[in-house]
C-alpha cells in the first residue's frame, strides 16, 4: 500500500497556495512587462533599451558588490545559525529557550533606522568600541566599521540571521536519533559526528536556509542605505534611486529582472551542486 | 465584508475616544466655523518640516475654520511624486507641499490643477518673485535654503568657503548630500563656482569632487543620523545641506556641536517650494483654496519660518525678534546676489546624468 | 536518551567553537536592541551613551501619545496599530492555511514538482521590495476598485509565503510516511490520517511559520509604504514619519514598546496554537 498522491489531490492541496501567490505573480509579470516597455514611466510599446542602458561598468560593479556581499553574509550567517540552532534545541529550560528565540527574532522586529542608530552608538567613529580602544591606547585614529562594506555586512548578517536559524531548527528536530546514537556509541569524536553525520543529514535544511538568506540579502536596500552610508552601491539602492527620484521605472524593472535572474541562477546552481555532491558522497 | 464593518467600528471607537479627549475649543470651532464639516487631505514631508506643517498650519486652520485637515506625512518630494504619478487621475490628496522640482515634474505630467489666484488674497503680500511657479500650477510656499553645516568644536569661526571640505584635516569627518537630493546638485554647482566657473561646468566640478571619494564618512541620507554623528563628534563639516532639519540642534550647539552658515564666498542655495493641487482632487474647492491661502498668511509664514528655518515668502511675515535676528532664516529681502536659485529648465535637463555621475564619482 | 548536538560538558574544541559562534550570533542580534533599550531609560534630552541618569519620562511621553490621540493626522497611532494587528493576523491565518496542504503535497509528491514549486515560492524573497511595491501600487491603482485593508494584506501574503512554506516543509520532512501508512492500515481515511497524525507532528513547524508571518507582516515597511492610503495605514509607516523627524529618546522608548507588542503577539500565538508542546 502506498500514499502516493493522486494528481487531483495534489492539485487540490496546492491550489489555495497558488491562489494566494497569484497577485504576486501578476506583479512579477507586470515588472517584466515594464522592463521591456518603450517608455520610462509607463507601459507603452516594446523596447529592450532599458536593458541596454544598464550595460555600464557602474552597473556591473554594482552587481558584483551585491553578489559578493550577499554571498559573504550568507556564509557568515550560516556559520552562526547552525550553532544557534543546536543551542536552541539543546537548551532544557523552557524560559531560556523562549529568551533565545525572541533574541534571535529581534532584528526582524526593531525598526531598521533605530537599529542602525544602535550600531552607530556602539561602532560609530566615536562609539563605545572606538572610545574604549582609544582609551586603552590601542588605537589613535578611530577604526571605521560603519558606512562601508563592513557595516553593510554586519547589517545583512544581523537581519538575515533569524531567517537562517529557524529552518535549521526544524531540520534538527527532524534528525534521526539512530544515526547520532550509532556514531556516538562507536566513539567518534564530536567533530567527526558533526561533519560525517550531522551536516550531511541537515544538508537539505541548511541549503534551504542558505538560499533564503542569500536571496534576502541580494535584494537588500535599507541596510546599504543606513549602515553603508550610501557608499556601498548594492543593486537594491540603485533600483530605489531609479524608482524615485529618477522615475526610470522601466530601468528599475530591468535591473530588478537582472537581479532576480542572477539570484535564481545561483540558487538553482547551488541546489544542483549540493545534489551532485551529496549523491557522490552517498556513493 | 465583516472585516470592513469591524474596521469601521474600530474607527468610530477611536474617533469617539478622541472626541471625548479633544479640547472643547476645537469642538466649538468644528460646529460653528465657516468650513465646518469639510475635509481636506494634505500630503507633506515625513521629516520635522512636515511635523511643523501639522502643528503650525493644519491645526490653527482647523480651529479657525472648523474644517478637518487630515495630514499624511510621507517620505521625500520624489516619493510624493512617485505616489501621485501612480495614482494618476484618482489622487487621494487635495493639497501637496513639495520642492520645486517635484511641482515642475507633476505639472509636466498634466496631473495638476491651476489654483484660482483670486481666491488667494494673501498672495498680494508675497514677494512677486515667489508667487507662482511650475507654469502657474504651483503657489510659492517657503524658501528651502542650503549652506554649510559644521562642527562648532572644530570651527571657532564659521567656514567661509565650500573649499574647506577639501581640507585634509577633515578626512573621514566629512559628509555630503546623497545623490538623489537636490542638495547634491547644489554641491556640484558650489564646487564649480569655487573653481571659478558659474556652476554649470560639471566636468570640472566632478573632477574636483572625485578627490573627496575617500574623505567622505557618509552621505546624509538620514538627517537624524547626521545629527547623532555631530553630537558624538564624528563629523566636522558637510554640505550643501539644509539647516532646516536642525532647528532644535542649531539652537543648542553646546549639546549638538552643530553650526550652519549661509555666509559662504560661493553663495548659498535657495529653492522655492510650492503648494500644489492635483486635478480631480477629492475635497471641496473652496476649502482647499482657503487652506492654500492660509499657508501664505503673514502669521503662519512667520511661525513656520521660525519652526523649520525656511525663508518666508510673505514679505509681511510676522516673526519674533529672535527669528528676525536668526542667521539661519533667510528673509526675502536677503535674497540678494549671494542666493543661487537654479534655472529649473537647466536642472531638469541635467538632473538624471548628474545624479548618476555624482554616484559613480563618489562611491 | 537523546544525543545532544551540543554536549553539556566535554567536547573540547567542538563545544567551544559552537558556543563561541552562537554567542557572536546572539550579540549581533541583540546588541543594538540592548543599547536602544538602555537609552530609552535615559534621563537626559540628548542621546549620549551610556546615559548618566535614568528615568521613565520617555515612557510617559509614549503613553501620552496613545492617550491624547490626535485624529487630525492620518498617522493616528492607535488606528495604525489596530490596522497592523488586523493585517498581520489575517496574513498569518491565510498563509498558514494555504501552506500546510501545499507542504504536504510537495513532500509526498514528485521531487521535480517539489523543486519547481519551492523555487516559485522563493520568488517573493528574491524581488527587491521597492520594485514590488511600485508594481503592486500601479496594479492596485489601475484596477480602480476600493479593496480597503486587502491593499496591504495581498502583498504581505506574498512576502510571508516563502517563510511559512519553508517552515511547514521543514516540519513535514521529518515525518516518516510509515506513521501515516500505519494509521491508514488501522482503518483511517488518508485525509483523516493527515489530520490526526501528520498535522500534530508538524505543529512546531506550523507555529514557527505562523510567528514568522505575524512578525514580518506586523513590521513590514517597504511595500506598505507604497500601498498605504490615508485611511489604511500601519504602525511601521507611522513609526517611519516619527524616526525621520527625530531620533530622540522617546522614539527609542516607542521602539521598545513595539518590541514588547511583538513579543506579546508571539506569546499569544504560542499559547493559542501550541498549548503545551510549544515552539519555544
Amino acid at each position: 500500500m502506498s500514499i502516493a498522491l493522486s494528481r487531483n489531490r495534489m492539485l487540490a492541496f496546492s491550489l489555495p497556495a497558488l491562489i494566494a501567490i497569484l497577485p504576486f505573480l501578476g506583479a512579477c509579470f507586470y515588472i517584466f512587462r515594464f522592463s521591456i516597455s518603450g517608455d520610462k514611466a509607463s507601459i507603452d510599446g516594446y523596447s529592450i533599451k532599458a536593458y541596454l542602458d544598464l550595460m555600464t561598468p557602474f552597473f556591473g560593479r554594482s552587481v558584483w558588490v551585491t553578489i559578493k556581499l550577499a554571498f559573504i553574509a550568507t556564509i557568515a550567517a550560516m556559520l552562526m545559525a547552525v550553532p544557534l540552532a543546536f543551542l536552541l534545541t539543546s537548551l532544557k529550560s523552557p524560559l531560556a529557550r523562549r529568551i533565545l528565540t525572541v533574541t534571535i527574532l529581534l532584528p526582524l522586529i526593531l525598526n531598521l533606522l533605530v537599529q542602525a542608530y544602535g550600531w552607530i552608538l556602539l561602532l560609530g567613529p566615536s562609539g563605545v568600541l572606538n572610545s574604549a580602544l582609544r582609551g586603552m591606547g590601542i588605537i589613535e585614529r578611530p577604526i571605521f566599521l560603519l558606512f562601508n562594506e563592513t557595516g553593510v555586512l554586519l547589517g545583512l548578517i544581523q537581519t538575515s540571521l533569524p531567517l537562517a536559524v529557524f529552518p535549521i531548527v526544524s531540520s534538527v528536530r527532524g534528525l534521526s536519533q539512530e544515526h547520532l546514537e550509532a556514531a556516538s556509541s562507536l566513539g567518534a569524536s564530536q567533530w567527526r559526528i558533526f561533519f560525517d553525520v550531522t551536516v550531511p543529514l541537515l544538508r537539505p535544511g541548511i541549503v534551504g536556509a542558505a538560499s533564503i538568506v542569500f536571496a534576502f540579502n541580494a535584494s537588500a536596500f535599507a541596510i546599504p542605505l543606513l549602515l553603508g552610508g550610501r557608499r556601498v552601491q548594492m543593486l537594491g539602492v540603485a533600483i530605489r534611486d531609479m524608482i524615485s527620484p529618477m522615475f526610470n521605472w522601466s530601468g528599475a524593472a530591468a535591473a530588478g529582472m537582472i537581479l532576480i535572474s542572477l539570484t535564481l541562477l545561483i540558487l538553482v546552481f547551488s541546489s544542483w551542486l549540493v545534489r551532485v555532491t551529496s549523491e557522490r558522497t552517498r556513493g | 465584508m465583516s472585516l470592513k464593518i469591524s474596521r469601521r467600528s474600530v474607527l468610530t471607537a477611536g474617533a469617539a475616544i478622541s472626541a471625548t479627549l479633544a479640547a472643547p475649543s476645537i469642538l466649538r470651532a468644528a460646529s460653528h466655523g465657516k468650513l465646518a464639516g469639510k475635509e481636506i487631505r494634505i500630503l507633506t514631508w515625513s521629516d520635522n518640516t512636515g511635523l511643523a506643517v501639522l502643528e503650525n498650519i493644519a491645526k490653527p486652520f482647523e480651529e479657525l475654520t472648523g474644517a478637518r485637515v487630515i495630514a499624511d506625512r510621507t517620505g521625500s518630494t520624489s516619493e510624493m511624486v512617485a505616489k501621485l504619478r501612480a495614482a494618476g487621475d484618482r489622487p487621494q490628496y487635495d493639497i501637496i507641499t513639495l520642492a520645486g522640482v517635484g511641482a515642475v515634474e507633476l505639472a509636466g505630467d498634466g496631473l495638476l490643477a491651476k489654483p484660482d489666484l483670486n481666491k488667494l488674497p494673501n498672495l498680494e503680500d508675497v514677494d512677486p518673485r515667489f508667487r507662482t511657479g511650475a507654469d502657474g500650477f504651483g503657489i510659492g510656499y517657503l524658501l528651502w535654503t542650503g549652506g554649510l553645516i559644521y562642527n562648532t568644536k572644530t570651527f571657532k569661526e564659521p567656514p567661509k568657503s565650500y573649499a574647506e571640505m577639501w581640507d585634509a584635516a577633515y578626512k573621514n569627518r566629512l559628509f555630503l548630500p546623497p545623490a538623489t537630493w537636490t542638495d547634491a546638485l547644489d554641491t556640484i554647482f558650489a564646487t564649480d563656482i569655487f573653481l571659478g566657473g558659474d556652476g554649470t561646468n560639471s566636468e570640472a566640478a566632478f573632477a574636483k569632487l572625485a578627490e573627496l571619494r575617500d574623505s567622505v564618512l557618509t552621505f546624509g541620507e538620514n538627517p537624524a543620523q547626521l545629527s547623532e554623528l555631530f553630537r558624538s563628534d564624528a563629523l566636522d563639516i558637510g554640505g550643501v545641506y539644509a539647516p532646516a532639519f536642525y532647528a532644535k540642534e542649531l539652537a543648542d550647539p553646546a549639546n549638538s556641536n552643530m553650526g550652519a552658515t549661509y555666509d559662504v564666498d560661493e553663495g548659498f542655495f535657495a529653492d522655492l517650494m510650492y503648494t500644489i493641487m492635483p486635478k480631480s482632487k477629492p475635497g471641496d474647492d473652496d476649502a482647499v483654496h482657503a487652506f492654500l491661502d492660509f499657508t501664505l498668511d503673514a502669521k503662519v509664514q512667520g511661525v513656520m519660518a521660525e519652526a523649520v528655518l525656511n525663508g518666508p515668502v510673505n514679505q509681511k511675515a510676522v516673526m519674533s525678534e529672535a527669528a528676525k535676528a536668526s542667521p539661519f532664516i533667510i528673509k526675502p529681502e536677503q535674497m540678494g546676489e549671494k542666493a543661487i536659485i537654479h534655472d529649473k529648465a537647466f536642472i531638469a535637463e541635467v538632473r538624471e546624468t548628474w545624479i548618476q555621475k555624482y554616484t559613480t564619482t563618489l562611491s | 536518551m537523546r544525543v545532544g548536538l551540543l554536549p553539556n560538558e566535554g567536547g573540547g574544541t567542538y563545544r567551544f567553537t559552537m558556543l563561541f559562534l552562537a554567542t557572536i550570533g546572539i550579540l549581533i542580534s541583540s546588541l543594538p536592541v540592548i543599547v536602544v533599550t538602555i537609552m530609552s531609560f535615559s534621563a537626559s534630552d540628548n542621546t549620549g551613551f551610556p546615559p548618566t541618569e535614568f528615568s521613565l519620562r520617555w515612557y510617559a511621553d509614549v503613553i501620552a501619545l496613545f492617550v491624547n490621540e490626535d485624529t487630525s493626522s492620518a498617522q493616528s497611532v492607535v488606528d495604525s496599530t489596530l490596522t497592523s494587528i488586523l493585517v498581520a493576523v489575517i496574513v498569518m491565518v491565510i498563509s498558514t492555511l494555504v501552506c500546510i496542504p501545499l507542504a504536504y503535497a510537495l513532500v509526498r509528491g514528485q521531487r521535480k514538482i517539489r523543486e519547481g514549486m519551492e523555487l516559485l515560492f522563493t520568488l517573493p524573497l528574491v524581488f527587491p521590495l521597492v520594485i514590488l511595491g511600485i508594481a503592486f501600487l500601479l496594479i492596485a491603482e489601475s484596477l480602480r476598485v476600493e479593496i480597503g485593508i486587502w491593499r496591504i494584506v495581498i502583498p504581505h501574503l506574498a512576502l510571508v509565503l516563502p517563510f511559512v512554506l519553508r517552515n511547514c516543509i521543514g516540519a513535514m520532512n521529518g515525518i516518516s510516511i510509515e506513521l501515516e501508512e500505519a494509521a491508514i492500515s488501522l482503518g483511517a481515511s488518508p485525509l483523516r490520517a493527515i489530520w490526526d497524525v501528520v498535522i500534530p507532528l508538524m505543529r512546531a513547524g506550523i507555529l514557527a511559520g505562523l510567528i514568522f508571518a505575524l512578525i514580518i507582516s506586523f513590521n513590514e515597511f517597504t511595500i506598505t509604504f507604497f500601498m498605504y492610503t490615508i485611511d489604511v495605514s500601519t504602525l511601521p509607516i507611522w513609526m517611519y514619519s516619527r524616526t525621520v523627524s527625530s531620533l530622540d529618546p522617546s522614539t527609542l522608548a516607542l521602539s521598545v514598546f513595539i518590541i514588547v507588542a511583538d513579543i506579546v503577539l508571539i506569546m499569544l500565538v504560542d499559547k493559542l496554537i501550541a498549548g503545551r508542546a510549544n515552539l519555544f
